[in-house]
């Protein structure tokens, strides 16, 4: 595509961006917003290139996402209180807000209006930005607890060959990134664990010891809470005959070699970072690539609660959250942000 | 103004430093601080107008009539100029700063050695 008409696609896409602003403000200053990103899109192309270009939009999409949010709140403020706040005033303007409020009622029909639009817009934005789930069991437990609440981050991960990969800072999948995606044996859960395999990563576990292609890892996230050694868990993949899923049984019989499983093209092995309690790839087989949801971006909000009541809500649930908001909330977990960390190789061949 | 408008925050305090010199519309504001800071602080649409609003409502900037080229601009360009209030304002911001900036070379927080970085000294 030449840059001329990327351009040209950039201000139509903005043009449109613009009416998230509140009414009044649109009316104002819309029409030089728009021609500035034009004339700034235009100087970056021409002066310093196409990633540049894309970076400024990517960077005009957040400048974006939070003046929505303000200017919004602050127009909330100035209808309540009965201002206009339209500096200058200007006749040009003026003329302009009679011709678009022509026929339309003003109050309190645009107050509505203007909101509506605004949960139209955090709709959008928190349903492919971002989503909000929550960690119902103990599988990650030493790095994310029962009852985080937490944002993933939707565009983290590019899915590959798609037309976004190459306009947006996406990159792929490393090991040792938390990711979350839908359970494979169903996709209407979504589950967070880590990365341990990527396709071609030959990995098998010796007495707990993940041997990734041969090579010992030191992994300072992971847990253990039982000593007791499990021939199926702590040896896997060895004793094939207690797989517990299909998809289980489908990793033994097509992925596993020489007492160790090799990820096949397309697919992730994870695996949760308390070892001894968590249903990941060792039970269920690998995660498909598309299955990906995200990476978990901040813990916003930790809350002291059973694995029950965060699975489906309940009267009790929200009852418990009214009384002790302020004792069960584990404040030092609030905003806390989950980080990759990649293992160490010893370099230990085993 | 019933608030007080110090310490103004980087996007402003900035959009008053581009409107010092000369009047300039809404795009020649947003080149000229790409400039004074060498791209690290780009103002988006959104930040620019929102503060640009913001100002005209607190009476730092004001809306100017006259077009200081009407043949080689574009007439639906608003250009903005900067008012005494405006003026007073980022003198005594850029004072407040001048105030910092030595305080943290008293205690040796700024390089001398490299007048690029620090300024040097005369």
């Amino acid at each position: 595509m030449p840059t001329a008409s990327v351009v040209r696609w950039f201000c139509r896409v903005y043009s449109v961006l613009l009416y998230a602003y509140p009414r009044t403000f649109r009316l104002e200053y819309g029409g030089e917003m728009a021609q500035v990103f034009r004339d700034r899109c235009g100087y970056v192309a021409h002066r310093q290139g196409r990633p540049r270009l894309f970076r400024f939009a990517l960077h005009t999409g957040i400048d974006w996402l939070s003046t929505i949010f303000q200017e919004r709140v602050a127009s909330m403020f100035e209808t309540a209180r009965g201002i206009t706040v339209a500096g200058g005033c200007r006749r040009a303007a003026r003329l302009a807000r009679a011709v678009w409020s022509a026929g339309r009622r003003q109050q309190p029909y645009g107050f509505v209006a203007e909101w509506v639009m605004t949960a139209i817009v955090f709709l959008f934005a928190t349903t492919t930005l971002v989503q909000a789930y929550v960690i119902p069991t103990a599988s990650m437990e030493g790095t994310l607890r029962v009852g985080d609440h937490m944002l993933v981050d939707r565009v983290a991960y590019a899915n590959p060959g798609s037309f976004g990969s190459h306009l947006l800072p996406y990159r792929d999948v490393r090991r040792g990134d938390i990711v979350a995606f839908l359970y494979p044996e169903d996709v209407r859960q979504t589950y967070v664990k880590r990365v341990v395999g990527l396709p071609g990563d030959c990995i098998r576990l010796v007495d707990k010891q993940v041997i990734r292609n041969g090579r010992r890892l030191i992994e300072p996230y992971t847990q253990h809470i039982d000593a007791y050694m499990d021939a199926y868990r702590d040896d896997f993949p060895t004793r094939p005959e207690f797989f517990t899923t299909p998809r289980g049984r489908a990793m033994f019989e097509q992925s596993v070699r020489d007492g160790q499983v090799t990820v096949p093209p397309g697919a992730l092995f994870v695996m949760g970072d308390n070892r001894d309690d968590s249903s990941d790839s060792r039970y269920w087989g690998f995660v498909p690539r598309g299955y990906v949801v995200g990476k978990p971006l901040l813990v916003y909000w930790s809350y002291d609660a059973p694995t029950a009541d965060l699975q489906a809500w309940s009267v009790t649930h929200a009852f418990d959250v009214g009384l002790h908001f302020f004792s069960k909330t584990r404040w030092e977990r609030t905003f806390l942000v989950p980080r990759s960390r990649s293992a160490q190789e010893d370099g230990g061949n085993r | 103004m019933t608030k007080p408008l110090l310490p103004l925050t980087p996007p402003v305090f900035h959009i008053l430093l581009a409107l010092a010199d000369e009047e300039r519309h809404g795009y020649g504001i947003m080149q000229d601080v790409a400039r004074q800071t060498n791209d690290a602080l780009q103002l988006g649409p959104g930040t620019l107008y929102g503060c640009l609003k913001r100002m005209l409502a607190a009476g730092l900037v004001e809306e100017s009539d006259e077009r200081p080229d009407p043949d080689l601009d574009d007439e639906r360009r608003r250009y903005y100029r900067m008012t005494a209030l405006g003026q007073r304002t980022v003198r005594a911001e850029a004072q407040r700063l001048a105030d910092a900036v030595s305080a943290a070379r008293t205690r040796r927080l700024l390089d001398h050695g490299r007048p690029g970085l620090a300024g040097g000294r005369a």
